[in-house]
């Protein structure tokens, strides 16, 4: 019975390690491991043991155990008393307890001991979000982007924001800093086809006739892109009824095209339903 | 000729120890410059510099994939005359002389009291301790070349090159402990000496501090010259070519 227990402590650990490589969430069976292996042998894994903790908390505040969390993190403050990485455990925890002015008292006290701290000066950009202040943390983000320029994350953050609060050509810009940074990405051209779609205009049109083919050029599975393109070239067939019949003559041909491939797909994704059917039901003769 | 025997006193008193002095010394420095470390404070400036760079870089690099007027936009704003970022953004020219700065002062010092003196001061009390053994015999032949790297200390022009002497022993210690330190210390432990020479040999480039003033201006030069080249002005014609291809 004890080496049973032990084999599957050590496999739950090689697990944990797995998903937290992974950057997989799954709180919940974060904590349920916890809870019933790994608890009675946390002391056994060295300088493992505080990964394992932080991975732990976080868990436990996805699942609103705040009491248990912070728990934990009064045994890590012990052990580390004046950890930045610590302190941003508590801004976490007191962040999803709501106590939102507290959390950013955290943190600037966190960037006050540490300018370069990109996670906590984040953070407070999420805060805000949080309490529904977008304006507010569109400033903050400015801010935070003006010093850490490369951020593609930043940038995407920011450019949700926009967003939501229809600034859309600022949101392009913010989405062609993402294609920037990742050019090979095909949701990267998706998305500011999307927003130059949105924007309206011929020459928005056209970009995001343009993006949206890069976007099937690098993704050809990526159905919204196809439908996009098809709204798009319908909507330029309707622009250019007066003026030049090339342009209008192209428009016309890609959303021919753009059609065609839809049936094609829709086509195969029902051949492949009832191939499905076909093998359940034979399944269910046997 | 007659084989050479060696006195097993030799083993119990000069081999061995020589083993345990360079391995525990390697503990202790591992230790000792934990200790001394400081962590690298780094400026926000600094940040903000080589996110600035990177930035660039990626623009001259993917710019393609932009439409002219957002391409140039972002290069007015690097590059523009009067307010462009690289023109505005005045850095001091880096320190010429790394004495100046206080910082790096502490850092060399401790990085020569951890490192270098502990080299000196134990290789030359082992020399001076264990001088003139021979400790042990590679179980090959080797060729005359290999007598001054084996038998430091012992210069006999007749023995045979596979002898190795106490002096030699302990160098190859010195290199040969390093797997054995990864084994007990972890990775990238303190106490490996070879990889300290071999930053000795190529520290002179890396210890120049990065100038932010002639990096801008490199930057700004190559974006400067960098042209705009719409990569995806074909791509639909390009898409429906690939899928007339791909369909007959």
């Amino acid at each position: 019975m004890d080496s049973y227990d032990d084999l599957s402590h050590s496999e739950v650990n090689d697990l944990l390690r797995k998903w937290r490589e992974n950057n997989e969430r799954k709180s919940s069976d974060v904590v349920a491991l916890w809870m019933n292996v790994l608890q009675a042998h946390s002391n056994k894994y060295g300088n493992e043991k505080y990964v394992l903790l932080e991975q732990i908390i976080y868990a436990m505040l996805d699942c609103h155990l705040y009491g248990l969390a912070k728990g934990l993190i009064y045994i890590l403050s012990l052990e580390f008393p004046r950890s930045l990485r610590v302190m941003r455990y508590k801004a976490a925890a007191l962040e999803a307890e709501e106590k939102y002015d507290e959390a950013l008292n955290v943190l600037d006290g966190i960037i006050n001991a540490d300018e370069t701290n990109a996670p906590a000066r984040k953070r407070r950009v999420a805060v805000l979000k949080a309490q529904g202040l977008i304006h507010e943390a569109i400033k903050e983000l400015v801010d935070y982007l003006k010093k850490f320029m490369s951020d593609a994350e930043a940038w995407q953050e920011l450019c949700e924001l926009y967003l939501q609060v229809q600034e859309y050509s600022r949101a392009a810009f913010c989405a062609e800093e993402l294609l920037l940074h990742q050019p090979h990405n095909h949701l990267m051209h998706q998305r500011l086809a999307d927003i130059r779609y949105t924007m309206g205009g011929i020459d928005n049109m056209e970009l995001a006739k343009t993006y949206y083919c890069q976007s099937l050029k690098l993704n050809p599975d990526n159905v919204r892109a196809l439908l996009g393109l098809f709204l798009v070239a319908n909507n330029l067939v309707g622009h250019y009824k007066s003026s030049g019949s090339s342009k209008r003559k192209e428009a016309w041909k890609l959303s021919q095209w753009a059609q065609s491939r839809v049936t094609a797909k829709q086509r195969e994704a029902k051949a492949k339903l009832g191939l499905t059917d076909m093998m359940l039901s034979l399944s269910l003769a046997e | 000729m007659t084989e050479l025997l060696l006195d097993p006193n030799i083993r119990v008193w000069v081999f061995l120890p020589i083993v345990i002095i360079t391995f525990l010394v390697g503990i202790v420095r591992h230790y000792i410059s934990i200790i001394l470390s400081s962590q690298k404070k780094i400026e926000l400036l600094q940040v903000q510099d080589s996110q600035v760079m990177i930035r660039a870089r990626l623009l001259r690099e993917n710019g393609k994939y932009l439409p002219r007027q957002s391409f140039a936009m972002r290069r007015y704003w690097f590059n523009n005359e009067d307010t462009g970022y690289f023109k505005v953004q005045k850095r001091a020219a880096a320190s010429q002389n790394p004495m100046t700065d206080p910082g790096m002062m502490t850092d060399m010092l401790k990085g020569n009291v951890t490192n270098v003196l502990p080299m000196i001061v134990i290789g030359g009390w082992i020399n001076w301790m264990f001088s003139g053994f021979l400790t042990t015999k590679v179980p090959f032949p080797l060729t005359l070349r290999f007598k001054p790297m084996l038998q430091r200390g012992v210069e006999l022009a007749y023995l045979d090159a596979s002898w190795v002497s106490s002096a030699s022993w302990y160098f190859l210690n010195v290199f040969g402990l390093r797997t054995i330190y990864t084994l007990v210390l972890g990775e990238n432990n303190a106490a490996d000496q070879s990889k300290v020479m071999q930053e000795q040999m190529s520290g002179a480039a890396m210890a120049m501090p990065p100038d932010p003033k002639a990096a801008f201006k490199a930057e700004w030069e190559a974006l400067e010259i960098t042209e705009h080249r719409w990569s995806l002005a074909n791509v639909e014609s390009d898409l429906l070519a690939t899928d007339s291809s791909n369909s007959l």
